[in-house]
């Protein structure tokens, strides 16, 4: 919310400067955002001046030569093109040496010969406007020489606040002024407003929902001139406010918004038929509004409706039909108070978001209804003219808020803040707010919020009013108090950042990508997921929650790769969605490679990338579970069949790995890409170590050729042989795998290293032949293994 | 005399390992000298036909003479390894100011950098780390954090809907919850993690990070509250006399609530574009738990008191590595990510 501070100073006056003044406004929690002068500052010196005399300049037709007085000894000379130049004329002057808006300097110009000793002023050089016509005319009786900041209150200033929803009461010039005063602890009342009222209101009203409307005030005005000008000193305040202009009665009806903070509402009297009635929308009603869109009422929705048709939105924005004009001659005021959950309900069915709404929904006095009535007649009665009715009220006053008492004792004070205030200045600060204190004793208050304060409602909201009074940077600093815990960290648990630095160190760079994805990455990486739907997505790229990190992966590769970032090894961890409960959101870890393994050096070649790079990365990974892992061949939508495995650990399947599909990389304009992901669960714990005694004689080595069919899997070889749990076996390696010249067709070579050793003693020749050769056995019979 | 034919012998094999050149020759010579058909070899096999006088005076003669020559092609060995090991050091020489062999160094998100450093630093204060779900349902997003339907609070959170009762978290604050739920007091949590709001701009992106903490105790206040923020962001910017304040704030789950400022970072409180020339940049909010949160989770409020902050990790990490654009957290632009390695 704008405010100016001249108008709130007409207010209250608190003997500090504006930029002072809201300072402390922040520090009271009414965050200033911004202080900007009505016009801006300019150097210089820039003052009332008078036009002695003006001729035409000798050798230029357009220009004039004019003499002004500026409260100096010598007039001067200053040559002006404005067609409104006339003798006698009040006027800007921007004296030599003067620097205006946009850095315009004003310096001793010569113009056809003759000299010009500063600017006589339009509105746009000193940025009063965007717009202007000719140079400003000031009143005549504007005083010679003085400063025209002065003169015209320039340094009056927009205070662009930041209103937290709570403070509905502070949404007016009459609650920051309360704020203001309570906390220079000055003074405040409110004003009373005079009006004379004659007669009954010239329409009868009644409220069928009371408990959504408690009060409903109308009064009409007969007989008013809405053609005259809105009076310069409301059109300058509204327009700082940040208002529009429109006819001289919603201009008031707008004043009276800023200034009391209560919504109201003006129809044309000549315009309703029959009663006004306050009820709930009824089965296929429709309005027209004021922002020309019509809409479909539901019946859950409060409205105001005469006879005829429905006339407003209650509390959010009337109908165009029942709207005044400059033609309006005979009205009706309207002033309510409505609960805040049904005006809430109304702006938001429609995403309908006005000033009256805002304030109605974040509450207003209910105590304001009739003073802002009052208030908004009398300016009426004022500037247009025209006789007032009585006011005619529907209140029910058992559906008004209930101002309940709070107590409160320093005890609880001291606890929350760590500070005890003196019982003086607490009880000082209770009645600076308005409080009603209803009832005290040494220590303790119940006190009783005003109307305006519905966010007042138990002990601790006065503790915060005391506190924010009291200054936030005076309460005290403390340490905690806390007893000291040792964090049980299970030596199990696989720290998290071991897992994302074992990566980093491995070359991989981690990215964050966004959580929701497009339909058409969901549908290519991952088409079987459910696909859970933003209902009020950003963009249709940003409408699913992923289901797999590895859309997110893609498109970094992508976009990096158009920044010919070639070579890349990305990581993200993060949730992935199966579902909307908690179970079904898990956090899995990603990984993509392309391009070469090494950057371009002197020492190393190009080389490519492939699946085994990124399968070690993995593995470095899993191994640090201590569990037993291996790779299932399988399909999966994304992948290149073929290459691709499922994650087999401590016999559940926990990941993807593989390279790319084709497929997907055509349609994503990609290259050849690597990738792995795995849930982040299955490899959080580790097997605590339990030391084995190894023996001190030799080890024995063995190395074995078999030539097998080539589709076997040579992992299901090396887990046969580990699963055999022979006596005396250590380990066994693939050293070799070959498929080419003096090998069949369809039949590969691999090369095996066994490795024995007892604790008892060397083994002999022939405890080795013996073992070697059940695995021989083994390997025939299992996988039709020769010997080579 | 046989000693002079020794000396003779000392001589020539002086003079024959002076003219020597290479390891072979110099063995050849060793084994002319010393070897089994060596002169020396053959006078100390003929020693006893020498008279019983002369026998051992001859005998240390021979030792002696062989003891100089052993000495004498041991040093001139000694050199010609030398010599040898010179040359492969002159043809083993490499350029050292070439580039090791690399393979280059991947790097955390500054998202993550970030996170790291204020958990640690929190860990090490005893606090527990606890996660979330980023899909909510209303009433832990919402509800039992005091924002009731209707609340105008809502309207600050400009939330994306899963459906009407389903929400992807505004804050991470809803974790307060689901650990309280669990969890008896005392409590000390931190957790961390991402939160979406509908909003989409050069100063907001529809995901950031929070980071959040809760502390649960009969003792705690709003003056500790104060005390353990002045401490984190000082810790944090690494600055002991970082200028922190407070003013009133609102939160829907706080009261009294807060909002922290610390000294703008880029200007030292002078007023730059960064702070929209105040001289402050905001970066937490906190406050004292509101009694609503701590009875929708059966906890007395009478008894214990909750003290809550939020930070925004976007927020501070910009300010710590002079990040002037949000959205370069989520482009994932190489050149940017690596300048955190």
């Amino acid at each position: 919310m704008n405010i100016l501070s001249n108008w709130l100073r007409e207010w209250v006056n608190p003997n500090v400067t504006d930029r002072i003044l809201v300072e402390h406004l922040t520090m009271v929690g009414l965050e200033v955002d911004s202080i900007t002068p009505i016009v801006p500052a300019f150097k210089g010196v820039v003052v009332v001046g008078h036009v002695i005399s003006y001729d035409k300049h000798p050798y230029a037709d357009k220009l004039n030569l004019c003499q002004v007085d500026v409260g100096e000894e010598k007039h001067l000379q200053i040559i002006c093109g404005a067609k409104n130049i006339r003798s006698g004329l009040k006027v800007i002057v921007a004296m030599v040496g003067s620097q205006l808006l946009n850095s315009l300097e004003v310096k001793i110009v010569n113009l056809r010969g003759i000299k010009s000793f500063g600017i006589i002023c339009s509105e746009s050089e000193l940025g009063m406007s965007d717009l202007s016509q000719g140079i400003v005319e000031l009143e005549d009786n504007a005083p010679i020489g003085k400063d025209i900041r002065k003169h015209l209150n320039f340094d009056n200033y927009i205070i662009e606040l930041n209103i937290t929803p709570n403070r509905g009461d502070c949404f007016s010039v009459l609650g920051i002024a309360r704020e203001v005063s309570a906390n220079y602890n000055l003074a405040f009342n409110l004003p009373a407003f005079e009006v004379l009222a004659q007669g009954d209101c010239a329409i009868s009203t009644s409220v069928i929902n009371t408990k959504a409307c408690p009060k409903y005030l109308t009064r009409s005005i007969k007989n008013i001139d809405n053609t005259v000008k809105t009076p310069k000193w409301m059109a300058d305040k509204l327009v700082y406010s940040g208002q529009q202009l429109h006819t001289p009665v919603v201009d008031i009806i707008n004043f009276v918004l800023l200034e009391l903070g209560q919504p109201m509402h003006v129809f044309d009297l000549s315009k309703l038929k029959g009663n006004i009635e306050v009820r709930m929308a009824k089965y296929d009603e429709h309005i027209e509004l004021l922002n020309g869109t019509t809409v479909k009422l539901k019946e859950d929705i409060l409205v105001v409706a005469d006879s005829n048709l429905v006339l407003s939105i209650a509390g959010v924005m009337g109908n165009m039909s029942s709207s005044t004009q400059n033609s309006s001659t005979n009205i009706l005021l309207e002033s309510a108070f409505f609960e805040l959950v049904s005006i809430s309900e109304n702006a938001r069915s429609y995403g309908l978001h006005t000033d009256s709404s805002l304030r109605f929904e974040r509450g207003v006095d209910f105590n304001m209804t009739e003073l802002a009535m009052d208030r908004a007649t009398q300016l009426i009665v004022k500037i247009c003219g025209g006789q007032a009715s009585k006011i005619s009220a529907c209140i029910d006053k058992s559906a008004l808020p209930k101002l309940k008492p709070i107590t409160i004792n320093q005890e609880k004070i001291k606890k929350i803040l760590g500070l005890e205030l003196n019982t003086k200045w607490i009880e000082q600060k209770f009645i600076n707010l308005g409080f009603e204190i209803s009832q005290q004793t040494n220590n303790s208050w119940t006190i009783i919020p005003p109307s305006f304060r519905f966010d007042i409602r138990i002990p601790a909201d006065l503790i915060e009013e005391l506190a924010r009074l009291y200054g936030y940077d005076k309460l005290p600093v403390q340490k905690l108090s806390l007893e000291v815990n040792i964090n049980s960290i299970s030596e199990a648990d696989i720290n998290q950042y071991d897992i994302i630095q074992s990566l980093v160190n491995r070359g991989y760079q981690e990215i964050i990508t966004y959580s929701f994805i497009s339909e058409k990455y969901q549908n290519l990486i991952s088409p079987d997921a459910r696909k859970i739907r933003l209902s009020n997505p950003i963009s249709v790229d940003m409408s699913i929650m992923r289901s797999s990190l590895i859309p997110g992966l893609l498109q970094t590769v992508e976009s990096n790769q158009r920044r010919k970032h070639t070579d890349a090894r990305f990581f993200e961890i993060g949730l992935c969605f199966d579902g909307i409960k908690v179970d079904e959101q898990s956090n899995k870890l990603a990984a993509i490679v392309t391009g070469n393994r090494f950057s371009a050096q002197w020492a190393a070649n190009l080389q490519s990338l492939d699946f085994f790079d990124i399968k070690a990365d993995l593995e470095s990974l899993l191994v640090l579970t201590g569990s037993e892992f291996y790779f299932e061949s399988e399909q999966h939508a994304a992948l290149q069949k073929g290459q691709t495995a499922q994650i087999i650990l401590n016999g559940a399947q926990v990941g993807w790995i593989g390279a790319l599909s084709p497929m997907v990389q055509k349609q994503l304009s990609l290259p050849d890409c690597y990738l792995f992901e795995i849930d982040l669960a299955s490899i959080k714990l580790r097997n605590i170590v339990k030391y084995k005694a190894f023996s001190s004689y030799q080890q024995s080595r063995r190395d074995i050729a078999l030539v097998l069919d080539e589709i076997v899997p040579v992992a299901k070889l090396i887990q046969s042989v580990k699963a055999m749990q022979q006596q005396y076996f250590i380990d066994v390696i693939l050293f070799d795998v070959y498929i080419g010249n003096g090998i069949k067709l369809g039949k590969k070579s691999v090369a095996l290293s066994l490795t024995y050793q007892s604790l008892e003693g060397t083994l002999t020749e022939a405890q080795l032949n013996t073992k070697v050769d059940e695995v021989l056995v083994l390997m025939q019979t299992q996988y039709s293994a020769i010997l080579r | 005399m046989v000693s002079d034919l020794i000396d003779a012998i000392l001589d020539r094999a002086k003079t024959s390992i002076e003219k020597i050149q290479n390891l072979q020759e110099l063995e050849a010579l060793r084994v002319s000298f010393l070897g089994k058909k060596s002169e020396l070899t053959f006078w100390l096999k003929n020693l006893e036909k020498l008279s019983k006088e002369h026998r051992p005076k001859m005998g240390k003669a021979i030792n002696q003479a062989k003891v100089n020559i052993q000495t004498l092609l041991a040093d001139k060995k000694n050199y010609l390894e030398l010599i040898v090991l010179e040359k492969r050091l002159l043809a083993e020489k490499i350029d050292v100011s070439l580039p090791g062999r690399h393979s280059e160094m991947g790097g955390l998100h500054p998202i993550t950098i970030t996170l790291n450093r204020i958990q640690s630093l929190f860990i090490k204060n005893g606090f527990e780390i606890v996660v979330g779900p980023e899909i909510e349902d209303d009433f832990h997003n919402f509800t039992a954090l005091n924002i009731p339907k209707h609340h105008p609070a809502r309207t600050m959170h400009d939330t994306f809907y899963i459906d009407k009762k389903t929400v992807l978290r505004t804050h991470t604050s809803p974790v307060q919850i689901r650990t309280l739920e669990k969890q008896n007091p005392p409590v000390r949590i931190i957790t961390s993690g991402r939160v979406y709001r509908f909003d989409s701009d050069i100063t907001h992106t529809p995901m950031f990070h929070q980071i959040e903490g809760l502390i649960v105790d009969k003792y705690a206040n709003f003056a500790q509250l104060k005390g353990l923020l002045i401490d984190l962001l000082r810790t944090y910017f690494e600055k002991e006399v970082l200028k922190v304040r407070f003013r009133p704030s609102y939160f829907p789950f706080t009261e009294p609530s807060a909002e922290a400022d610390i000294e703008c970072v880029m200007c030292a409180g002078k007023g730059c574009r960064v702070c929209k020339k105040t001289g402050w940049i905001e970066v937490l909010g906190c406050g004292v738990v509101h009694p609503n949160v701590l009875s929708s989770v059966n906890i007395d409020s009478e008894v214990y008191t909750g003290l809550a902050f939020g930070i925004g990790i976007e927020r501070l990490s910009m300010l710590r590595y002079s990040v002037n654009d949000l959205r370069l957290f989520f482009e994932n632009d190489n050149r940017f990510l690596r300048q955190f390695r």
